[in-house]
């Protein structure tokens, strides 16, 4: 790829995100805002249709028996393991729990489409808040089924040199946004009320060690494991959406800042299921290969 | 494979309820809940849960697992906000020094506002899993499809919703079975000295057979389900029919009623962090 449009494909994600959180600060200037956080609702609902319509065109939104049997299967594995793990609480502003389980919606949509990654991660946050006796978060519940959705969309490319190009694409977009957040991590260093006395730039260094390390296994597995390096970044694109659309949505729904909302909650969620997504996915995407070899299904 | 739901039918006025309008109630009572902070309210609302699960006739012995899980885990978390005042932030800004906590060499100022405040997520989270708990016990696992396809969900999506809600006790036991059998084999969940990637691959024993075998079995559902021409017309027949009486419309009635109060008040200004003046001396 030409290394003018490389810069392009960075700085234009570095941008992008940039005037997200510049508009985000203006609306509740740089302080909280409430009694509006019932629009993130209906903007997440917006952004999903909006994935929909964008990609209309390509086959990847059949649902048929086999959907509907995974959708259910995939939205009890993530519900069942998330139960499990949500006591493990994270150095957060609110309830971000360690969830090693995000694993399966990104899988879920891998293996079976932009549909059945969408209900695994959406109904599946839902039962595992349920059951943990949480109650229903709907910002949260969309950022699951985001980043399900996310890495679905890779069906939409089914020729191998095709998807290989796209996930080159993605890779940029992926490394400028975490260029992003540990530039943020710099700037604020501080949010409200830390937990135990952490600060933001503790993140700082693990957020380069994930950058170095997607990258990495990006551009090893792109050469020998193309599926594996899909698999990675394209669950990685899916965290970041994912989580930074229900961060984002706690700056109206909760009334945080946006340092707050990016730091104390954003980081949190999207570092560790980063980690997840690193170590995880390619082990389930490689022994559901084997299973499908082994049974012919 | 498939292992219900532990629902145990009885002629109770909540068993009597169309599971639609209950399902409309509960969502509609749980956002009320989580709209509010002022304790007075919330513990209101605790009282009406518990009378609820008093009414559905559910016995410990029953739900006695579901508490020992629940009670414990809402006690930590509120004890952790409770200590070190996080969370709270949203609620109150200024605070009144109650005592101060010293266990070793660690010192924990408690405020007033930070005991009212876990007081408060103590009610809330405990109605919330209440509310929560009498939906699996009290609805017959039969209705719950027809219940999501009557609530406006299309056919495909409420088979998939209903049978996510009946596979849910079925992992749950291959979980814990594949758990025992890997601890058989000298698998450790948690490895002493093992570095955080270590930590994370040594997850994958357990998460990975659950999966692949939960998808496998997922294959003989599919074919079982294409065997009866499952989705060979677009409108899907149901075996079970549901009606509403007028005690159902009564019932949305309140909880759209309810939600609305809510939000109205909200608007209002009530609802919010409540601290006694007793506690504060005034």
């Amino acid at each position: 790829m030409a290394g003018r449009s490389m810069l392009k494909q960075v700085l234009g994600a570095v941008v992008a995100a940039t005037i997200v959180l510049w508009l985000a600060n203006l609306l509740t200037q740089g302080d909280k805002a409430t009694g509006a956080g019932w629009v993130l609702y209906f903007v997440g609902a917006v952004l999903v249709m909006a994935i929909y319509l964008f990609f209309a065109a390509r086959p990847i939104w059949q649902v048929n028996t086999r959907e509907v049997v995974m959708m259910a299967i995939g939205a009890v594995l993530y519900g069942v393991f998330s139960w499990a793990t949500n006591v493990f609480q994270l150095p957060s502003v609110s309830f971000v729990s360690l969830r090693p389980a995000v694993a399966i919606p990104i899988f879920m949509g891998l293996a079976f489409g932009p549909v059945v990654g969408f209900f695994s991660g959406l109904v599946g946050n839902i039962l595992g808040d349920a059951l943990t006796g949480w109650g229903v978060y709907p910002v949260w519940d969309l950022g699951n089924g985001l980043m399900g959705l996310i890495p679905g969309l890779l069906h939409a490319w089914p020729n191998a040199d095709e998807r290989v190009r796209v996930t080159k694409k993605v890779l940029l977009w992926v490394s400028g946004l975490m260029v992003l957040f540990v530039v943020l991590t710099v700037l604020f260093p501080q949010v409200e009320h830390p937990w135990a006395g952490t600060t933001a730039g503790q993140w700082t260094p693990v957020l380069l060690i994930l950058l170095v390390a997607i990258l990495l296994v990006a551009w090893w597995a792109l050469r020998a494991q193309p599926d594996v390096a899909a698999a990675v970044v394209w669950g990685a694109l899916g965290v970041i959406v994912g989580m930074g659309f229900a961060s984002i949505a706690d700056i109206w729904v909760n009334g945080y800042s946006v340092a707050t909302a990016i730091i104390g909650e954003f980081l949190p969620a999207a570092g560790t299921n980063l980690v997840f997504d690193i170590v995880l996915v390619p082990i389930l995407y490689a022994a559901y290969q084997n299973a499908r070899q082994r049974t012919g299904r | 494979m498939l292992v219900t739901w532990a629902y145990k039918p009885r002629n109770t006025l909540i068993q009597r309820l169309d599971p639609r309008a209950r399902l409309i109630f509960t969502a509609c009572a749980m956002l009320a809940v989580i709209l509010v902070w002022d304790l007075r309210w919330l513990l209101a609302w605790l009282a009406f849960a518990l009378l609820t699960y008093r009414a559905a006739r559910l016995t410990w012995k029953e739900t006695r697992r579901f508490w020992l899980v629940v009670l414990p885990l809402i006690t930590f978390l509120v004890l952790i906000t409770a200590l070190t005042g996080r969370g709270g932030e949203e609620a109150y800004q200024t605070t009144h020094p109650l005592f101060t906590l010293a266990i070793g060499p660690w010192r924990w100022v408690i405020s007033v506002e930070q005991v009212v405040f876990a007081a408060a997520q103590f009610a809330r989270m405990l109605t919330l899993a209440t509310l929560g708990l009498l939906i699996p016990f009290t609805i017959h696992p039969a209705h719950y499809g027809v219940a999501f396809r009557g609530l406006g969900l299309n056919d495909k999506f409420a088979v998939a919703t209903d049978l996510a809600f009946r596979l849910v006790p079925s992992v749950a036991r291959d979980f814990q079975t594949t758990l025992d059998a890997q601890r058989a084999r000298g698998y450790e969940l948690e490895r002493k000295g093992a570095g955080l990637i270590r930590q994370i691959r040594n997850l994958a024993p357990l998460i990975v057979p659950v999966t692949i075998q939960a998808i496998l079995n997922g294959e003989d559902i599919i074919d079982a389900m294409d065997l009866r021409a499952f989705g060979a017309k677009p409108r899907r027949t149901w075996l079970v029919e549901l009606r509403y009486r007028p005690a159902d419309y009564a019932l949305i009635a309140l909880g759209l009623l309810v939600l609305g109060g809510t939000l109205a008040a909200k608007a209002a200004g009530y609802g919010a962090f409540w601290v006694p003046p007793a506690l504060l001396g005034g």
